[in-house]
This record gives C-alpha cells, structure tokens and sequence, in this order.
C-alpha cells in the first residue's frame, strides 16, 4: 500500500535512463514507469546531455561503459552544469575500481548490472530522497533569507566563532555598513560597536541550560541621527545543547521612546502644576484648623476637615499617575539583568515595613531552599513587589498578616503573596488585571488608586514569559502567585 | 523675645512659605523667608538662620544644588537642612534604589503634602 503522498512525490520525479542496451534502457523505463515516475532514455552520452539540457531531470542511471561519452564524462558535465541533478552509475563488469571512481567524481551511487527490479526501485528511491531533502534545504535557506531580509528589525546570525552567516539589509544599514559581502567574515570586522560584541560573546558563554536571552538598550548614531535600538541576542544550540551561534536582533525604537518622552514630560507638567498647587491649598487649611487664623467653630471645622481629605485624594492620585508614567517609561526597553532575587525580595520587605507596622499588619519573608540567579528587568519586578505588598497592606484591616514567600519548582520561580485581608469578591476576581478596574465596596471606597497597577504587574509578568494568578475569599484574604521561568527552553 | 531661634524657609510658592511661617511663629521661632535657591544662599550669609526648611524644585538654583553648596561648605555645613520633596521624589532622598537613588547630604526629608505636626516634630530635633 502506498500512499498518496508517495504517488504525487513520484509522478513530479523525472528520471533519464542512459545506456547504449536496449534492453536495459526498457527494462529500467518500465519498472520505474510502473513506479509512476517520469522516465526518459537515451542510447548514448550526447543525447543524454541534450535531453538534460532541454528539460531538468531529477535522476541520471547512466552506463559507464558506453561507445561515444563514456558514463564517466557524461558524469562530470552533468556534476559540472546541473548541480541539483544526482546521478548513478550502472556498472557493466563490477569492478570496484570503477564505482569507486564514479562516485569519487561525485556520483550519488553505483548499480552493478545484472540487477534485479527491486534492487533498482531501492537505490532509484533512496536517490530521490536524498535530493528532494537536498531540495527542501534549499528552499528553506531561500524562504529563510528573503523572510529575514524583508524584515525592518535589524537580524545577524553568527557562529560559534563569531563569523557572520547571515546579516540583513536592516542590520546592516543600521550599523551603517557599506562595505563588501559579509558572509564568512568576523563581526570585528564589521565594526559593531563594543556593546553589541559583548553582547554576543556574552551569549556564546551561556551555559546549556541558563538564560537564553540577553537585552539592552544600545545607542548610537546611524547616518545623521542618532538611533536607540533594543538589542536582543539569543543563542542556538546543536542537539546535544552547544553554543553552536547566536541571533542579534536589532529593534529601532527610537521613535517609541521619544512619543514616551513627550507623554511623560506632559504627565509630569501636569502633575507638577496640579500638585504645587494643592500642596500649598493644603497646607493653608492645616494652618486654619490649627486656629492660627482665628477660632474656628465645630461646623467650619469639620467642612474644613472633609476639604482636607478630598484634596489628600487628589494629591495621591497624581503622585500615582506621576510614578505610573515614568514605570511605563522605563519599561518600554525591558532591558534584563541577572538578578539577585533573595536581595531584592529582602530589600522590597526592608522598604515596605513600615507602611505595615503603621498598620500593625506583619509582613514576612520566607524563602524555600536556595533561589537561582534569575534572568529579569529589575524595575520591573520591583514594580510588581511593590504592587502586590502595597496592594496586600492596604485591603487588610488593622492587624493582619503578610506573608511574602519564595521557591523554586519545574524550572520556574514562584513568587506568592499572600493576606488574611479584605478579600475579593467572586465576581471581580477574573476583572482584577483589566486596566482602570477597581472593586468598588466598603473596604476599597476610602483607598485611592487608578486601577492601574495590577494590570502593569501582569504586562511585566507576561513579558517576562511569565504567568500570574489570583485566589481569594471575601473575609479570609487574597493570594497571588507569580511564576517566572528561570530558563527558557530555546 | 532675644532667644527666639531664626528659621529660614526656602520655596518659591508664596502661600506655601506664609503658611509655613505662621505655623512656626505660633511656635515661638522667627522666620526668614526667601523664595528660590540664590535668594536663599544670600539670606543664610545675611542671617545665619539655625535652621533651613528647603523646597527641591525651585526656579535659578534648585534645593539639591543649595544643599550639596552648603553641605559642601565648612562656613555652612553645621547648619541643619531639612528638604521638602515631592512624594514622587520622596523615594529619591532615601538609600533605597528604587527610581534612580538619589541621595542627598541633608539632615532630614518631609514629603510633600506637608504634615505640619510632623514637620515641626523634625525641626525640633535638629535643633
């Protein structure tokens, strides 16, 4: 039974049949015909070659010994002119000096007459396998190069020991390269700047089984501007997992980061001239309810008490929405370092304490085992400690306990912080991460916020390939879990 | 009324600096005031405060620069500075690296919106 797929593969497969016998030439034509490929035959060497120079055959069985062209000749022109054609060798007399010789001229295979039809269909089929996977590379590396060439991202493939195999247009416009073909030549000489050659020599010393990713924000100039590109270089490993090269990427995010400058200066003029203002307002009624402007009475008092409140709300605010800005600004890079994650979870709890003891609230650590040595953007976990400590310390009543703990497990980091709080209602559970979304109930009606934060704790857990969850129950308290991969399978 | 001690407020919102100074003088010190970053360096030669309450973010000379002048200065670096930040750069005038670590050689911080009480509490004990 053979398949359908294996039909169509031989009716499009061509096969020319060169031999001064008759007898063979038939004999080959209706074993390979009945096979269902395409056969062609020729009495000798010069019609042979003219049939292949007319149309493109796959396969050549040709006799080596022939009058006119012998096999060997017609071998080298068609080795010499049509390169995607194999060719094998049908030996009159089997001595093996001669298939020796064939195949050393770059024959795929020899065939000793007499042979019976299987064994032709065996070696005719493991022929056209070879060359069809010979094709299939091809065209591969064909769709490959024209696929990172239309690429606006700058991309330079190299090897293990930093030669270039591949270099698109972008990459070398970018890094303003004029100069002759690339290919085979060393990235010293493509003067890339120190950063970028760190960079990939960094990569190449990556152990088998850590980070697989290395970013930064590179800067420099490119024609007459000066360009911000994040560099991203990532290794490829062999199957036994070697270092065998590296992918640079180059993305121009020049433009991003100057829309982000103008939005962030604009929020922070805002900001400033919002909140001079009302700092100053505020400090005005303080000095009234101090009575340092003459006695107050107990209605004035209290409207002035509740004023005071509202513009404490206002103020916070737009200090949040001031830190949220300049947060998003820094993580439009994603730059990621090794980070100490013991250090920074111990340094996050130093900070947080005292917001926690003002509410008599406790707040632990606890660490399970040793922690690795983690790949990450470090402002961007601080930004997501900081949410979810801030987070547990304010929808917990006075009182309340805080547990902050850490471990590893199945290749990932995982992160859990955990109160005894407020809780959260069923129904927001699965809105908690939408952006601008807050609970609304009696507990959260006197907290500030945007509603902002736990979605930009998960845009930076996801760009850190990560993933974070919620439980929680009304009374009981919530609970977050954060994992990171520590490495990342290539 | 001799033994009054002189405080000198630096800022350069008006209402921000009466404030300020009707709050301290119902606290029986007298007040200096000045309204950015040079006029309150000629105002600390002129008077010798013992005492300065310095905004951060101010026109010709900010609070930071005076600070850094003054600490830097052996005429002057005896002289307690207490800086008023911003709550966003609050975080900037402690050891903590948080948003860029800014640390200063200030004797003390208060974030802005200012809580009088609190602020009176750090006055006295850096005096």
């Amino acid at each position: 039974m053979e398949s359908r797929d294996h039909l169509e593969f031989r009716e499009n497969t061509r096969i020319l049949v060169i031999d001064d016998e008759a007898r063979i030439r038939d004999a080959c034509s209706m074993v390979l015909s009945d096979q269902g490929f395409e056969v062609g035959t020729a009495e000798d060497g010069d019609k042979g070659l003219a049939m292949i120079r007319a149309a493109h055959f796959d396969l050549i069985l040709v006799d080596l010994m022939m009058p006119g062209l012998s096999g060997l000749e017609v071998l080298a022109i068609v080795r010499d002119k049509h390169p995607d054609t194999v060719v094998i060798v049908i030996t009159g007399y089997a001595t093996l000096e001669h298939s020796i010789e064939a195949m050393k001229k770059g024959a795929f295979d020899f065939i000793p007459k007499p042979f019976t039809p299987d064994q032709l269909r065996a070696i005719v089929d493991k022929a056209i396998r070879y060359n069809r996977a010979l094709q299939d590379i091809a065209d591969t590396q064909s769709r490959l190069k024209t696929l990172v060439n239309g690429l606006t991202d700058g991309v330079l493939v190299s090897d293990r020991n930093r030669r270039v195999v591949l270099a698109n247009h972008a990459f070398l416009h970018y890094i303003g390269y004029h100069g002759e073909a690339v290919t085979g030549r060393s990235i010293d000489e493509l003067r890339v700047g120190e950063r970028l050659r760190e960079m990939i020599e960094e990569t190449l010393q990556m152990p088998a089984d850590t980070f697989t990713e290395i970013t930064h924000e590179l800067s420099w100039e490119t024609g007459e501007d000066q360009k911000i590109f994040l560099a991203k270089c990532t290794p490829f490993r062999s199957r036994n997992g070697d270092n065998i090269g590296t992918v640079t990427v180059l993305n121009d995010i020049t433009a991003l980061k100057q829309l982000d400058k103008m939005k962030s200066d604009f929020v922070s003029l805002v900001s400033h001239e919002v909140r001079s203002p009302l700092n100053s307002l505020m400090m005005q009624v303080q000095v009234i309810l101090d009575g340092l402007a003459g006695e107050l009475t107990d209605k004035q008092r209290e409207i002035l008490i509740r004023a005071y409140g509202k513009m404490a709300g206002l103020s916070s605010m737009v200090s949040e929405l001031l830190d949220l800005s300049r947060i998003e600004a820094g993580l439009i890079s994603r730059e990621k370092e090794k980070l100490d994650f013991e250090a920074l979870l111990s340094d996050q709890i130093t900070f947080h304490k005292p917001a926690a003891t003002e509410k008599r609230t406790s707040l632990e650590l606890d660490i399970d085992g040793i922690l690795p040595v983690i790949f990450a953007n470090r402002r961007g976990m601080e930004e997501v400690l900081t949410n979810l400590i801030t987070n547990a310390i304010k929808y917990s009543p006075e009182g309340s306990a805080i547990e902050v703990s850490a471990g590893m497990g199945n290749d990932y980091l995982r992160l859990v912080v955990a109160d005894n709080g407020y809780g959260i209602p069923e129904e927001d559970l699965d809105r908690v991460f939408d952006r601008f979304y807050r609970v609304k109930d009696e507990h959260t009606r006197t907290q500030q916020g945007t509603g902002l934060g736990l979605s930009l704790v998960k845009s930076i857990v996801e760009s850190h390939h990560g993933n974070i969850r919620v439980a929680s129950r009304p009374g009981q308290g919530t609970t977050f879990t954060v994992l990171i991969p520590v490495a990342q399978a290539p | 009324m001799s033994d009054q001690q002189l405080i000198l407020v630096v800022d350069d919102d008006t209402d921000l600096v009466e404030a300020l100074a009707m709050k301290l003088e119902s606290e029986n010190f007298a007040v200096a005031k000045a309204y950015d970053g040079v006029e309150g360096f000629d105002k600390i030669k002129e008077r010798r405060p013992a005492l300065v309450i310095l905004d951060v973010m101010m026109p010709r000379k900010d609070g930071y620069q005076l600070c850094d002048e003054l600490k830097n200065d052996a005429g002057y670096k005896d002289i307690p500075i207490i800086l008023l930040t911003a709550v966003a750069e609050a975080v900037n005038s402690t050891n903590y690296t948080h948003m860029g670590g800014k640390t200063t050689l200030a004797d003390d911080y208060v974030p802005k919106p200012i809580d009088l009480d609190k602020l009176m509490e750090i006055v006295r004990d850096n005096l």
